[in-house]
């Protein structure tokens, strides 16, 4: 059944419309199936090569704006696709969809946690899923590090985001008030020294 | 309405609008709050409900449900998920279509600039605030020297292969599995 979506219109320089009905099913099944860092990558798979709803530099923008922006970067990239597909319906559907089945999983897993969190070997192995959890993390900041911009100011703004919160434990949500209007002012004027 | 179910939205939703780059730019409040503030969970039952969201599939935000499940059922679930996904979406949809209206200019380059550095200080942070609540309790240093040495080979895999993160964390569970039962 899903090679009858292969039939494609070769160039749509502006994407296409799909319906919201579409839209849920693909996003089912990306949802059911993307584990770990690969869900961007299943998105792209169904929504570009699949479905051909958009091309690979509409998908890109789509991409930046979900990781720029705060919430899960999975729901956010769904958003975004939905809505450009089918508009607000569509919207609804991919998050919907995206998140479902993943809902459905880890509650099943949180159920089995309750049930099971009084064996010693539970706590044993969930230590070492959870070290290597935050292996994956450590790696995505470092990743994400060697990319961004080789200004001083990106150095000390994240710096100082990690000192105060994670060193010194102060909560996140005034020290974010005040690094992102911050941030984004010394890479405005940053940018218009550069000019 | 049920306090708890009350508690969990003003937990979750004001974190939703923050939680830069996805889950892990918020883990460390998340922790905070649930078990510093709130008294809602251990920071043992924290460090447990993190390692299940990472084992599961779909976004680490996910962590909110678990949390939600374990102070108030079901409902402190399907609560929790609502506060933790409706105010970025609500964001992100009103920034969306904007987004496709308006061309390129100085200032959103700026707020894409401004916004890396901030989110990377926040991954940093969340990882720190994960191992701090795993080994807060933990008396065993052959423990905390093995969880340290899986965490920089996992980082070391993740950072230099392609595998997986699914196949690594599934992996080290069922390592983790084997030495428990040769060792213990």
């Amino acid at each position: 059944m899903a090679e009858e979506i292969e039939q494609k219109p070769a160039d749509r320089p502006d994407g296409a419309r799909g319906s919201a009905f579409d839209v849920l099913m693909s996003f089912l099944k990306v949802g059911g199936s993307a584990f770990g860092g690969s869900t961007q990558a299943m998105v792209f798979r169904e929504v570009v090569d699949r479905r051909q709803w958009m091309n690979e530099e509409q998908f890109i923008i789509g991409q930046a704006i979900a990781q720029v922006l705060p919430g899960a970067n999975p729901v956010n990239l769904a958003l975004y696709m939905g809505l450009k597909v089918a508009g607000g319906l569509g919207a609804a559907a991919a998050v919907f969809g995206m998140v479902i089945p993943a809902f459905c999983i880890i509650m099943a897993m949180g159920f089995a946690y309750q049930e099971f969190s009084s064996l010693p070997v539970t706590s044993f192995v969930l230590h070492g899923v959870a070290a290597a959890g935050v292996g994956a993390t450590v790696s995505q900041g470092l990743k994400t590090t060697r990319k961004l911009p080789k200004r001083a100011s990106t150095f000390i703004v994240g710096a100082v985001v990690f000192v105060t919160i994670g060193l010194l434990r102060w909560p996140m949500i005034p020290v974010v008030l005040v690094a992102v209007p911050v941030s984004i002012a010394w890479a405005y004027l940053d940018a218009r020294r550069a000019a | 309405m049920d306090n708890k179910l009350l508690g969990l939205f003003v937990v979750f939703a004001p974190l939703s609008l923050l939680s830069f780059g996805g889950g892990q730019a918020i883990v460390a409040d998340i922790q905070y709050q649930t078990v510093s503030v709130h008294g809602y969970l251990t920071n043992a039952q924290f460090a447990d409900l993190f390692a299940v969201s990472r084992a599961a599939p779909g976004p680490s935000t996910l962590i909110a449900a678990l949390i939600g499940y374990q102070v108030a059922g079901f409902w402190g679930a399907i609560v929790a998920c609502l506060g933790i996904y409706v105010p970025s979406s609500l964001l992100v949809y009103g920034i969306a279509s904007w987004w496709q209206k308006h061309k390129t200019s100085p200032i959103k380059i700026a707020v894409e600039r401004g916004l890396a550095p901030v989110a990377v200080g926040l991954i940093f942070a969340g990882a720190l605030a994960v191992v701090r609540a795993a080994l807060a309790n933990e008396p065993n240093n052959i423990i905390v020297a093995l969880e340290l040495v899986t965490l920089a080979i996992c980082c070391s895999i993740f950072y230099f292969s392609k595998i997986g993160s699914y196949t690594v964390v599934f992996a080290t569970g069922g390592i983790f599995f084997l030495i428990h039962l040769l060792a213990f």
